[in-house]
């Protein structure tokens, strides 16, 4: 009886742990620094080297390593990538429709045409003639919130 | 007791309670290794409805409720989202997404579910219950590296590896160097 009652509790410990995940990493985002998205994105530059809160819907995640997310803006059709490198942060894909909080800096990375209008079909978007540049946030701590 | 005996008593004992954490780091490090060709950490199911869209105010509580009713959805809304020009999303409790395209007059309905058992084993495996996990796994690895060394100690004389079976430990250090020289250079 012992011997099958051992596996089945170590099991069950695994499963209902799950509903223990934390929602916070690193302790979570700082909350007094909640700065909106187009704001970050107007000045980039700026929030490269100074850290910032950012805070969105979860529009989408990584679907395989859970190692970016998309916030939605406070701007129509904007959103900012929040990305960590593999195994830093997981966001699970039940984040989606949650707001989430990274604290962190934006990292800008130039695009060529060529990748602007791949993502921009990507998008739905008309190509443009100019390369644009990719902004990603690096988080050091995140808060996800019901 | 002599250290024969001894060394076979613990390398059985530390063996048995190593089958759990084995068994959760071989079957995740499978899991994990193919997760490209199959999503262990989610099942995602999506099924498409033809609705007609085009020329309604998708963004009214009114559509939102008749959308609901149509695809017999019982769940609330609890975040709404233009993911482009062509693709408004509507965020459900319990973890489903609506997409709807207008120019499409389509919505497709997505579920996400975490896989049973495998999700909570790539979650050990990937250490996201960070430190407390971080050193119970580095006392299982000194575990296996005890369990490795005394494997060699398990059998006296030529049944040992003083015997023809020293080329399978041979073998098990071969086969890593082999790979190690044909793609690390």
């Amino acid at each position: 009886m012992k011997a099958v009652l051992t596996p089945i509790m170590m099991i069950g410990t695994l499963v209902f742990s799950q509903a223990a995940l934390a929602k916070t990493y690193n302790g979570g985002a700082d909350m007094s620094k909640i700065t909106p998205i187009s704001t970050l994105l107007s000045n980039a530059q700026r929030y490269t080297t100074e850290s910032a809160t950012i805070k969105g819907t979860v529009t989408r995640v990584c679907q395989k390593r859970g190692c970016w997310m998309q916030l939605a803006s406070d701007k129509k059709f904007q959103t900012l990538r929040v990305k960590v490198r593999d195994g830093d942060m997981v966001f699970p894909m039940t984040a989606q429709g949650k707001t989430a909080f990274a604290t962190g800096t934006l990292k800008v990375h130039p695009l060529t045409l060529e990748q602007t209008n791949q993502r921009r079909k990507a998008q739905n978007l008309d190509p443009v003639d100019t390369p644009q540049v990719l902004h990603l946030f690096t988080p050091v701590a995140v808060t996800i919130e019901d | 007791m002599s250290w024969f005996k001894l060394n076979r008593s613990l390398h059985r004992d530390i063996g048995y309670f190593c089958i759990g954490m084995t068994l959760v780091f071989a079957i995740s490090g499978i899991a994990l290794n193919h997760i490209h060709q199959f999503n262990s950490n989610y099942q995602v199911t999506r099924t498409s409805h033809v609705i007609p869209l085009s020329g309604v105010d998708i963004e009214t509580d009114d559509f939102e409720t008749t959308l609901l009713t149509t695809l017999q959805v019982s769940d609330k809304i609890k975040a709404r989202f233009w993911q482009d020009q062509a693709t408004y999303k509507l965020f459900l409790e319990k973890d489903t997404t609506l997409y709807l395209y207008p120019q499409k007059n389509e919505v497709l309905v997505e579920q996400v579910k975490p896989r049973f058992l495998l999700r909570q084993l790539n979650f050990l495996h990937l250490n996201e219950a960070r430190a407390a996990w971080m050193w119970f796994s580095d006392f299982y690895a000194v575990l296996l590296i005890y369990l490795a060394v005394s494997a060699l100690f398990m059998v006296k004389g030529k049944r040992g590896v003083f015997g023809p079976r020293g080329f399978l430990v041979l073998a098990g250090f071969a086969a890593p160097a082999i790979f190690i020289f044909i793609y690390s250079s």
